[in-house]
């Protein structure tokens, strides 16, 4: 039985069996991001703008967001009508939505006038926009679950977009108990995966060099890749 | 009951949502526009 | 011939330090403070609900009314279709029918799980007792027409006040089972005898939120507060407080036609909107759209720090 410095002394870990599916897990998994890319404290020269900020911002309003709303959880969905001080988290859940949602537009304004997809992140504005959709997703259903006026009339309104498609055969907006679930399990899980992924992939590729920072290459029959780069039409 | 609303043709808007749209709209050339003066000048490390 | 630009490595560029955990810790700060001077200064709705009872009190004439029609078979939700009955076949894409396909998976018969069952909970009320049992033994096509009658002579009255219609055997015991149902949504207990149904728990609001949908009164309340469909109402929120602006897009198809107008606009707008957002997300690989970044130049305020340098990589 080999020692754990024996076999780093002898480079073993970077060889692992092929059949050992945790060293293969690992190993694939610490290639997701170059080394030193988690977090690098230096970036390239061109991050120079305030529009890089609003990443971080949306990143900090959701935090603000899960906090205040596991802060409702504490007290329960019907806390906030008889408590002030429940009344005042609600404000602050509120308000941190709106600015996340503020933040988040204008992050995908700064990054659609970037053409922040060229060099292969394709998959970074994809992950993107499903989470866009998906806090909308998320905020309706928050909406759903307020137990006040607001909740009738916008789950009575929304049944009739939901049903004309099927969707609310399954998913009944009429049904508070099933809403508050998806707003407080479900979806924020699926928020929080796309989230991970996406600033994943912003550390794996890096910020997107400016447009025109290209080499330039002619080719006559390359078809048009976008996963490679950028063609001209 | 109802808050203040802005018409004008088709469109009906809040003022409330109509300041949020124009804020965000400021914002964004604000960070467009301001410089972004970062400290630590040394470059050429790769 | 194609001209293919190759986006360098950004990790081929010079960089410089920059603290990003910092920036967030400040990002966070930010933002909390933010959060709590908003929500200090601006607080946020909450509107109570209309209680079945309070809809009794405020517009009594229009339970009735709804009674009346839940029992002829001609509300909304009567109507619907799936996923709630079979009465109508729902909207349509063309040939695609969704909301059929889905089918009806959360049975509700108007008549009965909205007014009649909620009545025969009533004890202790012979003449109540009587009005059902009356209803019971007559056959469909005799229940529909005292209903429908009934209600027909109530939108004639005036304010359709129940009192103003002069009492008719045609009407047989509709009359009689919607003023019991009008006291049954007064007393408070209407809500209980929907939405429990036999279990002591409620959390399904399904049966409450289609009756009171089935009135005009939640609708009239709504308009008054700018949050109506052809209000751009699914941006709005009560009072001056900020709704929804993200859904600006979606609700301003149902204020232009062809969707203004049409029977199946919500099925319409939904596509619609699901064909944009898919164009959103496949951005990167449409021609001509992703090369309006290009087109319209921001970027080169955005990176002027850049394009400045001399020697830059071109």
């Amino acid at each position: 039985m080999t020692s754990v410095a024996g076999r780093t002394a002898a480079h073993e870990h970077e060889r692992p069996t092929r059949s050992n599916w945790t060293a293969r897990l690992r190993t694939r998994v610490g290639r997701t991001v170059p080394p030193g890319q988690l977090l690098p404290d230096r970036q390239p020269v061109y991050v120079n703008s305030w529009i890089y900020v609003f990443g971080a911002l949306t990143l900090a309003a959701l935090l603000i967001v899960l906090g205040t709303g596991a802060v409702l959880a504490l007290g329960g969905p019907t806390w906030w009508h008889t408590s002030s001080t429940g009344h005042f988290v609600n404000s602050l859940h509120l308000w941190s939505t709106e600015l996340f949602f503020a933040f988040m537009v204008i992050h995908l304004w700064g990054k659609f006038f970037m053409a922040a997809w060229r060099g292969r992140r394709a998959l970074t504005w994809i992950t993107g926009v499903i989470a866009f959709v998906g806090s909308i997703g998320t905020a309706f259903t928050g909406y759903l679950s307020q137990s006040n006026f607001d909740s009738q009339w916008i789950s009575a309104q929304a049944k009739d977009g939901l049903n004309s498609v099927g969707i609310g055969a399954w998913f009944n907006v009429l049904d508070p108990g099933q809403m508050l679930m998806w707003h407080i399990s479900l979806l924020p899980a699926a928020i929080g995966l796309l989230v991970v992924l996406h600033v994943i992939l912003v550390r794996r590729h890096g910020v997107v060099p400016p447009i025109d920072a290209e080499t330039t290459a002619e080719n006559a029959a390359i078809a048009e890749d976008p996963g490679d780069g950028e063609a001209s039409s | 009951m109802a808050g203040h609303y802005v018409h004008w043709g088709v469109i009906q808007i809040s003022v409330t949502n109509l300041v949020i749209i124009l804020a965000m709209l400021v914002v964004f050339a604000l960070a467009i526009a301001v410089p972004f003066r970062h400290g630590d000048e040394d470059q050429d490390r790769p | 011939m194609t001209v293919v630009r190759r986006t360098p490595d950004a990790h081929d560029f010079p960089t410089r330090s920059y603290d990003l955990v910092k920036e967030f810790v400040v990002a966070l700060i930010v933002v909390a403070v933010l959060t709590t001077v908003l929500a200090a200064v601006f607080s946020s709705p909450d509107e109570k609900p209309i209680t079945l009872s309070g809809w009794a009190r405020q517009a009594p004439n229009d339970v009735v009314a709804t009674a009346a029609g839940e029992l002829a078979g001609t509300t909304t939700s009567a109507e619907y279709g799936p996923p709630y009955n079979n009465a109508a076949s729902g909207q349509v894409l063309g040939p695609v029918e969704l909301q059929k396909w889905a089918g009806v998976r959360i049975p509700v018969d108007s008549a009965n799980d909205l007014v009649l069952t909620p009545l025969r909970g009533v004890g202790g009320d012979q003449e109540l007792t009587s009005a059902l049992a009356t209803w019971s033994s007559a056959s469909a096509s005799q229940q529909q027409e005292w209903a429908a009658t009934y209600a027909d002579a109530l939108a004639a009255a005036p304010d359709g006040n129940p009192a103003a219609v002069r009492a008719s055997a045609a009407f047989g015991p509709v009359p009689v089972l919607t003023a019991k149902f009008l006291q049954l949504a007064r007393s408070g207990g209407l809500e209980g005898a929907l939405d429990a149904h036999g279990n002591f728990y409620q959390g399904d609001a399904t049966r409450g939120l289609l009756l009171l949908s089935d009135g005009a009164y939640l609708e009239d309340q709504a308009r008054a507060r700018n949050l109506g469909g052809d209000q751009w109402g699914m941006m709005n929120e009560t009072g001056n407080y900020p709704g929804q602006p993200w859904m600006w897009l979606y609700t301003f198809w149902y204020q232009v036609k062809p969707f203004s107008t049409s029977d199946n606009a919500d099925a319409q707008v939904w596509a619609l909107m699901m064909v944009l957002t898919l164009a959103l997300a496949l951005v990167p690989f449409i021609p001509g759209i992703r090369s309006i970044p290009r087109w319209v130049g921001l970027h080169r305020l955005i990176w002027r720090d850049y394009y400045r340098r001399p020697g830059r990589s071109t």
